[in-house]
């Protein structure tokens, strides 16, 4: 949010609203109605006297209620921009009353009661609709008795509540009595999976399950006292990378219980105003009543309200959910009907995070075909350099993060020790430091108190440092005289329960901060040349969504592929839900555009190494070798192949989903396996997925598959029964078509990890499967002429191997590409110019794929786009006078940045290549003679920590 | 977790308090130690950090200046073979420590003082696990012979 606020290509304009829009894909003009704040923009510094002066209080809304707030407000903490508005319905000042404490307390003169807004035209290229999603109403289902019953709240509140900086400061009391709840019970697909109307919408929300189960640790985490925890669900949906192992892990729990069963209704004890939960536990068909002192509804996702305004406005359709309607003739989630119009996120139905940032990504390589390049940065605007050359003077800025930091730290005996450093002449501590009134606080401080060194005692560096060196350089500071200290991460956040010892731990960190920014040298970024072109290596959906978005955008893309065609698994299906699009017929159109575009195919190709850096990759591969100046992975994941599970390989008639799929290909639409129109089918569910042995995560793709092939087989007359352990039928329209295999008579019987179904059968044909039907507690035999094992989805270990070997990018536990952010960053790896797309990171349906074949392509052009890509200073340097060009640094170095040069006539020495090195300093520390310096991470930088930390200690 | 904290507590009653000193690489062992407080795993407080780019970067003539001025332990960490984000730099780290361990012997340090080990960026678990052991061992061994101030707590 930050850094969309502080691009100097990025005008945010909040509390504004779509009212006209015409012309066509490239050429559309767009009036935004921009509505009244109240507060002058330009003038507002966020400084919030108004707000004490104020003398309305509301509800707040961001606290659902559960907090209040003033009239004039900052809707969030770190909201963007950081202005006030007024909310003129609760003020007190109109034609009748005449309040003016606001205007009165507003020392920059910046409250406009007259304010009325303003009419915005614009000319744009294309348009991306991000509009989110509203929360269920959990009212809606009167049995429940949300709004009745004190002690029942939605997800929505408790996320508040669990917040260090919500309304009870992330204690977890009942609102009744504001007493420490003993049992909290969870209740899943509230207004999610309805059917009906009082049930609320048909589709699955997919992220309340996750979120439940994060909710039980983190309400475990936060009252360890607490007795019970009571999950009550249909389907536990953990699908999505690390969800199925996040979910295993809190199996671990013994507070927290799952209970499969939808509650039919909900009372309230007058008394006690305890909470009781009427339910059928369909495991052992019990029905029950269940006393617990707290239920959280898990609220499902609706569309938003404000969505068939909008879609009038852009002339789009929504679907019969309320979200606007997808394009699916290209496959792709991001299209909507009208050309330069294009969709992300929860706009277009429920997605999770990771999925929302690929498709938001996506969203912006589509809608760049239509924009006319400018260039990213505006003028350069100069910033003469502070003088840093006398004595150091550090400034130490000590962040509360709300209370992630401040509610276990001792924030005051911080600052007290700080000011006693040596060398700190400024010390300072603020709510959120990242913020844009804590970044501004900083800079101000730095230039009014003459500071040289900056730290910052806040979060990691690994994802702050950029903002507060940013900020630095804003005010002529070189960026690398600051230092961050993670008193977050490393010190709050994992010895919350020493507040004492942790606060005297993040004393000595600090010290070693300011011991180290003593030391700290400006150092300057150097940038170098670009090869405009990209490599994308695996020519599946993936790999040509990316290629082809390039080439729209007159990129030079290479597309390698190892098969000899391209199309990757798509050709190995018949139809692709959730639109039943011929798979043949996407991967023939796709195929085509990429043949007919300028990318530069080659098929039946691998690469064989890779040397080089961001914007100057060299490539070697089996035809041809070649420059390029970014790197898309796009090489997809294997299929889990059975070993002797479930009778396969035994039992000609036990096949994988593949399999059939082929079969079902051939057939060309008559159901025929080997010739016959088999009568029974049984899908096994989880094969190679869910297993700590084989693949311990959900891949996620297989029950829509199985959904969808049943569907298939039940139309040609075929029983189907699904074996499953839950029906995860998260995705696009996926939920509806299981509620349309079960109307066409499709079984589903759940089976557990401790009881799997046992295939029976002669000779080498299988004949039936046993299952134990846990709500009969009987064990069934099912019939069947073909037995279908929903195979998982596995990494393709070669090809995954391999290029780790060559990119070194790093791979999770489950053996997928690991991307930079699990959240934020789902397409980048932690190598600069090596991306990520499609299944190679992790199981994903076509849709899916095809949106990060996209949001790689984006990530790509913001590379590729520009001349030169600047380089960290932060590398090794050779102070040649101390060099005896002995040549181990040389001989060392994986990235042959040092080499043996002539210095003067008949004298060597080593010198190093910095747009070679990454800095990782193992020269510095071989080098015998210490000629080489290790910028950033000095010697004297590292020796000055340890004698601040063990000479002195506190 | 409940438990760990404990143990922490107890442990500032009247037990030796170790000074410990890590150096933790940037991409996956700092990245470790990050992911273990993403998750909250609660772990011993008796030790610092100092970041490197890389545990290769690691001289013996850092660790041993750190023994030198009293630290009872010394940790490298760095990614797992075949995870460095510099390729090799964690076998020459390899390297490097075999050197470490040869002087820390000639110091007349008990050798598992100093230890040399591997949290990928994902190991949040495996950081916390490794760092209350490492603590629990050093405190068994008590102060080191070079540091004339433990602390008692």
């Amino acid at each position: 949010m930050m850094d969309a606020g502080r691009h100097p290509n990025i005008e945010v304009l909040t509390n504004s609203e779509l009212v006209r829009f015409e012309g066509r894909a490239g050429n559309f003009r767009a009036t935004v109605k921009k509505y009244p704040r109240y507060v002058d923009e330009a003038l507002c510094t966020g400084c919030g006297q108004c707000v004490n002066d104020c003398p309305v209080i509301v509800p707040n809304e961001f606290e659902v209620g559960m907090g209040a707030r003033k009239a004039i407000y900052s809707p969030f903490p770190q909201a963007v921009p950081n202005t006030y508005i007024i909310d003129r319905v609760n003020c007190l000042n109109d034609q009748f009353l005449v309040c003016t404490n606001c205007q009165k307390s507003c020392d920059r003169d910046a409250i406009r009661y007259d304010d009325i807004g303003e009419e915005i035209e614009l000319h744009v290229g294309a348009v991306v609709v991000a509009t989110g999603f509203d929360v269920y109403e959990a009212s809606r289902i009167p049995s429940y008795g949300y709004g009745l019953y004190h002690n029942v709240l939605t997800n929505m509140e408790l996320e508040r509540v669990l917040n260090a900086s919500g309304p009870t400061r992330g204690h977890i009391v009942r609102p009744s009595d504001h007493k420490v709840p003993k049992k909290i019970a969870f209740i899943q697909c509230v207004g999610s999976r309805g059917e009906g109307k009082e049930a609320g919408c048909e589709y699955c929300s997919r992220f309340c399950c996750m979120n439940a189960v994060k909710d039980c640790m983190l309400v475990k985490q936060h009252e360890p006292d607490i007795e019970e925890l009571l999950l009550f669900y249909i389907d536990l949906r953990a699908a999505g990378k690390g969800f199925e192992e996040f979910y295993q892990r809190s199996l671990d729990m013994p507070e927290l219980k799952y209970i499969r069963g939808r509650p039919s209704k909900i009372m309230e004890d007058p008394e006690t105003k305890d909470i009781f939960v009427y339910v059928e536990d369909v495991e052992t068909g019990k029905v029950d009543k269940i006393r617990v002192s707290m239920a959280i509804l898990s609220a499902g996702a609706v569309a938003a309200a404000a969505n068939p305004d909008l879609a009038n406005v852009l002339g789009i359709e929504l679907d019969e959910n309320g979200f606007f309607e997808v394009e699916t003739r290209y496959g792709s989630p991001l299209h909507t009907a009208r050309q330069g119009v294009y969709i992300c996120g929860c706009a277009a139905g429920v997605n999770d995070v990771s999925d929302s940032v690929s498709q938001g990504s996506g969203a912006a390589a589509e809608a760049e075909k239509f924009i006319e390049k400018i260039p990213v940065e505006t003028e350069p605007v100069e910033i003469k350099e502070l003088d840093t050359s006398g004595p150091p003077k550090v400034g130490v800025f000590l962040c509360h993060c709300g209370i992630n930091i401040a509610g276990v730290l001792d924030i005051d005996s911080l600052k007290e020790y700080a000011e006693s450093i040596p060398d700190v002449a400024y010390v300072e501590n603020n709510l959120f430091l990242c913020s844009d009134e804590g970044q501004r606080l900083m800079q101000n401080k730095v230039v009014e108190h003459g500071l040289n060194r900056v730290v910052a005692a806040a979060c990691t560096p690994r994802t702050h440092e950029p903002v507060f060196q940013e900020s630095c350089e804003q005010i002529g500071l070189n960026p690398y005289l600051f230092e961050m200290v993670n008193v977050r991460d490393q010190c709050s956040w994992v010895h919350t329960g020493v507040p004492e010892i942790a606060t005297e731990k993040a004393k000595e960190m600090i010290k070693l901060g300011v011991a180290k920014a003593r030391h700290l040298q400006p150092l300057y970024r150097k940038s170098i040349p670009v090869n405009q072109s990209a490599l994308i290596i695996g020519g599946g959906v993936a790999g040509m969504a990316a290629a082809l978005e390039l080439d729209a955008q007159g990129m030079k893309v290479y597309l390698i592929e190892k098969e000899g065609r391209l199309g990757g698994r798509l050709n190995n299906l018949t139809r692709v839900y959730p639109a039943n699009l011929s798979a043949f017929e996407l991967a023939r159109v796709m195929v085509e555009k990429v043949k007919a575009s300028r990318v530069e195919a080659m098929a039946g190709t691998e690469v064989t190494g890779i040397t080089g850096y961001v914007g100057n990759f060299d490539v070697a591969t089996t035809n041809g070798n070649f420059k390029v100046g970014t790197i898309v992975l796009a090489t997809g994941a294997g299929i889990y192949e059975p070993k002797d599970e479930f009778g396969y390989g035994k039992f000609d008639n036990v096949i994988t989903n593949q399999e059939l799929e082929d079969i079902l290909h051939d057939t060309k639409g008559k159901i025929q396996i080997h010739g016959d129109t088999p009568k029974n089918v049984v899908f096994i569910q989880c094969v190679g997925s869910r297993d700590a042995e084989t693949n311990p995560g959900c891949s996620r793709y297989c029950c829509p598959t199985t959904i969808k092939q049943a569907i298939r087989l039940r139309e040609s007359g075929v029983n189907v029964t699904v074996l499953h352990r839950d029906m995860r039928t998260v995705g696009a329209k996926a939920e509806e078509h299981y509620r349309r295999a079960r109307e066409l008579g499709v079984k589903f019987l759940r089976y557990t990890p401790q009881r799997l179904p046992l295939v029976t059968g002669k000779d080498n044909r299988a004949t039936s499967v046993e299952i134990l039907e846990l709500a009969l507690d009987r064990i069934l035999d099912v019939d069947t002429d073909y037995v279908v094992l929903a195979a998982g989805m596995v990494p393709n270990e070669a090809s995954t191997a391999k290029l780790q070997d060559i990119l070194k990018v790093p791979r999770g536990a489950d053996g997928f590409f690991m991307e930079r952010h699990a959240k934020l960053g789902p397409v980048e790896t932690t190598s600069e110019g090596v991306f990520l797309a499609g299944c190679v990171s992790g199981p994903k349906d076509i849709a899916d794929s095809l949106a990060q074949g996209s949001a790689a392509a984006a990530k790509v052009a913001s590379i590729i786009s520009r001349d030169t890509v600047n380089l960290e200073p932060t590398t090794c340097i050779i102070e040649p006078s101390l060099c005896r060009a002995c040549s181990m640094c040389v001989d060392m170095c994986e990235y042959h940045a040092p080499s043996l040069v002539d210095i003067a006539p008949g004298l060597r020495a080593a010198q190093i290549n910095q747009a070679l090195c990454k800095g990782c300093g193992t020269c510095a520390s071989w080098c015998p003679t210490g000629a080489i310096v290790a910028l950033h991470f000095t010697d004297q930088q590292i020796n000055s920590m340890l004698d601040a930390l063990l000479l002195d200690r506190v | 977790m409940a438990v760990r904290t404990q143990q922490a507590k107890k442990k500032t009653k009247k037990e030796f308090i170790p000074n410990i000193v890590v150096f933790a690489c940037n991409w996956c062992s700092y990245a470790g130690a990050d992911n273990a407080g993403t998750n909250r795993m609660q772990h011993s407080p008796h030790f610092r950090v100092i970041r490197t780019m890389c545990s290769g970067r690691v001289t013996p003539g850092f660790v041993l200046k750190a023994f030198k001025l009293g630290a009872d332990g010394v940790l490298v960490s760095g990614c797992h073979f075949g995870d460095c984000h510099y390729i090799f730099g964690n076998y020459k780290a390899v390297e490097q420590f075999e050197k470490t361990k040869g002087l820390v012997k000639t110091l007349g340090l008990d050798l598992k003082r100093v230890r040399l080990e591997w949290v990928s960026a994902a190991e949040g678990v495996r950081w916390a696990n490794l760092i209350d052991e490492f603590v629990g061992q050093i405190a068994e061994l008590g102060p080191s012979p070079l540091n004339h101030k433990p602390k008692y707590g």
